[in-house]
């Protein structure tokens, strides 16, 4: 799809031809992936202090990479692909599943905790 | 295509120098994006789920392994998930590209089946252990 086409397409960013807004909503997504990745670090700190603390610290780095790459553009405009920083939040989880995994089955649990 | 070809063509790097077509809408390359990090997100709440499921949750009576059972096929979905997101990702950054249609999702599927069979999991774990 090219930027001539846009405009005859629906979708959610119909009536918003800014990508200014595409931009920022796209910096807060970025954010709220952050904010699910330090949610998680404080859930595994509860029951293994090492494995939340890395996880924890995968938070701060998300929520750079977003702003890093929208900051720094040369062509403002265009959206860089980006396709390393995306790679790196997908081996982020997986790692973090494989983690929470090996907490699952050989950490100890505190059942009740929920009550 | 071979399987060696077809996991090069997901690599960041391969991506980064894919010039075929024209450079999309910004919007849509920022939707693509955003459809991505939510997926993303999805898979670190079931990892959350999962991993609360295993840890909190207080023992259900008459079957032990009930909690493992409901709480690590969760885990390993989040793992799955948010590997198809990034292929999916890839998928569609270059069906915009070209302006060919984009490609059919395979997400919502593996999610709902996963969560309806984690939910009769339950469902099975929860009678045995009333039952009990």
């Amino acid at each position: 799809m090219t930027a001539q086409g846009a405009h005859d397409r629906p979708g959610d960013d119909r009536g918003a031809p800014d990508p200014g807004l595409a931009r920022e909503r796209t910096l807060l997504s970025w954010t709220r992936t952050a904010i699910a990745f330090g949610a998680l670090g404080g859930t595994v700190l509860k029951t293994n202090v090492m494995t939340g603390l890395i996880i924890l610290a995968i938070a701060p780095v998300v929520w750079q990479l977003g702003r890093v790459s929208r900051g720094h553009s040369a062509r403002a405009d265009l959206p860089a692909v980006g396709a390393t920083r995306l790679f790196f939040i997908t081996v982020s989880i997986v790692a973090v599943s494989l983690l929470c995994l090996a907490v699952a089955i050989f950490g100890k649990s505190a059942p009740g905790a929920l009550r | 295509m071979s399987w060696s070809r077809r996991l090069a063509v997901l690599l960041p790097w391969t991506v980064e120098r894919d010039t075929g077509g024209t450079e999309p809408d910004p919007r849509f390359t920022f939707a693509n994006e955003r459809t991505f990090l939510a997926w993303s997100r999805t898979a670190l709440a079931l990892v959350v789920a999962g991993l609360a499921i295993v840890q909190l949750l207080p023992p259900f009576p008459g079957v032990p392994v009930g909690r493992h059972l409901l709480g690590l096929p969760l885990i390993a979905l989040g793992a799955v998930l948010a590997v198809t997101a990034y292929t999916e990702w890839v998928r569609n950054q270059h069906a915009l590209r070209r302006g060919e249609p984009m490609p059919r999702s395979v997400l919502p599927w593996i999610l709902a089946a996963t969560v309806t069979g984690i939910a009769i999991i339950a469902g099975v774990v929860l009678l045995i252990s009333a039952l009990r």
